[in-house]
């Protein structure tokens, strides 16, 4: 191995830190003006007979340590292996020596190049960042209204209709072996919903109203009580009922249901007012 | 209006703003307020908060006015706002460095500079709305270019672009990259729709 001291750094068991130290390097730019540096040169010099060999060395180790190097290196790697070949070729005898071109200036040019973009990296990282160092106050942001959300307040027969195919899918009632079925009130119901759409941000869709906690299919009285609960809601303003509308103004999509402020503040007095509501129905 | 009331609104403005608030648009807002007289405003604000040892600060990022809170205080809202931290790799940085200060430029012209593929960097920085696909550049394969975005000025705190430290400037100076100067067909920032007829691409505000 050859001495380069970098290497040595690298000569960890666990493939987890090889990983993190051949981080280091942001590629083989970055590898080669480490190599530079090390050994106190000018990036204008490139001392290539010197930094070729450490350069190769040191994917040797990478190699070593079966790490995945990427072609970048290996090019560069080979890049390096030729302009030392064409260094150490004795000048042609026609003066042609004069006239060809350093093969080190693309390299070098490149090197600078980089260089200029990771000094100014070094600075952007050293900015005082948002998220970081200071962050911007966050009031809480108006919701802008989506697009589909433009709503308009739906028909009492809109609503019936969609009640009804809640219906239809439920059992027609109680088999003749009435296992004592839940106590279903409207008023219980109605705390229900108010709970259910009171824990969403936004908006409920109206078939979320009969799911129930197992999963399980609805019992007829449970979708009843909650529909019939659903209307006294609206009755008292606790709750807006909504439809998507298409661009002509027919109302379309999925019904929602929202709180109303208003109307919810004035059932909670109720609730708090209410005696059945110590009861626990 | 009287002056202290205009400040007020002003001052209510930028906080309930969150996002840079430009002079001209309080200008447009506040009754009797020209754009000119918001810095002055501004400064006295400033001015207030210092005197008062507040931990917020109005400062001028991507085009606008915005409210921070004070560096000294960033250890505590770095536990509260966990999820939110900034970080940024060296690989980041320095493909952000080359997109700022080339814009707008192509993966390629990333990745020459760097000496590394550039795409998985790209992608994250995109994500992230620290840069964005500016349009195509108009050689063979119309390769995309990338830009930096307001979300860039507004992380680096920076007034705009212009305001970014100049370029180190070497000796040897690379001839610019094939086709730099062929022209840019630009992407609307929101839709990706190309725009035409195309106007300059770094219209960074």
């Amino acid at each position: 191995m050859h001495e380069t001291g970098t290497p040595a750094a690298v000569g960890s068991a666990s493939s987890a830190t090889c990983a993190i130290k051949l981080d280091l390097f942001e590629g083989p730019l970055d590898l080669l003006l480490h190599l530079i540096r090390e050994n106190e040169m000018d990036v204008a010099e490139l001392p290539v007979s010197e930094v070729a060999d450490q350069y190769v060395a040191y994917l040797d180790v990478m190699q070593e340590l079966q790490l995945d190097i990427a072609a970048e290196y290996l090019v560069m790697a080979a890049t390096l292996t030729w302009i030392k070949s064409r260094l150490l070729l004795p000048p042609s005898d026609e003066g042609e020596e004069e006239e060809g071109p350093d093969p080190r200036a693309e390299l070098v040019a490149r090197l600078l190049e980089y260089e200029r973009f990771k000094e100014a990296a070094e600075q952007l990282g050293e900015f005082t960042r948002e998220g970081r160092d200071v962050f911007k106050a966050a009031v809480p942001e108006v919701a802008p209204t989506p697009e589909a959300e433009r709503e308009i307040e739906v028909s009492l027969l809109a609503l019936l209709d969609a009640f009804r195919k809640v219906l239809a899918r439920v059992p027609a009632g109680p088999g003749l072996h009435e296992v004592e079925a839940d106590r279903v009130t409207v008023y219980a119901r109605m705390r229900a919903i108010m709970d259910q759409v009171g824990s969403f941000e936004g908006s409920l869709a109206f078939e979320q109203l009969f799911d129930t906690p197992g999963g399980e299919r609805p019992s007829r009285a449970l979708v009843v009580a909650t529909f019939l609960a659903l209307l006294e809601l609206v009755r008292v303003s606790a709750l807006r009922v909504y439809q998507g509308m298409r661009e002509d103004g027919v109302p379309a999509g999925p019904i929602r249901l929202r709180r109303s402020d208003e109307g919810a503040d004035e059932w909670r007095r109720r609730i708090a007012e209410d005696p059945r509501e110590v009861e626990g129905l | 209006m009287e002056r202290s009331q205009q400040k007020q609104i002003v001052e209510a403005l930028i906080v309930a703003a969150g996002e840079p608030v430009s002079a001209a648009r309080l200008a447009e807002i506040v009754p009797g307020l020209d754009a000119s007289d918001v810095a002055g405003l501004v400064a006295e604000l400033r001015g207030e908060y210092e005197a008062q040892g507040r931990a917020l600060e109005i400062w001028e990022v991507a085009g606008g006015y915005q409210l921070r809170t004070a560096a000294s205080v960033a250890p505590y809202l770095r536990l509260l706002h966990r999820e939110r931290a900034v970080r940024l790799t060296r690989a980041a940085l320095e493909t952000l460095a080359v997109i700022a200060y080339r814009q707008p430029v192509t993966r390629a012209e990333i990745e020459r500079v760097r000496g590394v593929d550039a795409g998985p960097v790209l992608k994250s920085l995109v994500d992230r709305k620290l840069v964005r696909i500016a349009g195509h550049r108009e050689v063979p394969g119309r390769p995309l270019v990338y830009a930096t975005t307001k979300r860039f000025l507004e992380t680096f705190g920076l007034p705009k672009l212009d305001d970014l430290p100049t370029l180190r400037e070497v000796e040897e100076l690379l001839p610019p990259p094939e086709g730099a100067a062929a022209s840019v067909t630009p992407l609307d920032a929101d839709t990706g729709e190309a725009i035409e007829p195309s106007p300059p691409p770094s219209e960074l505000h």
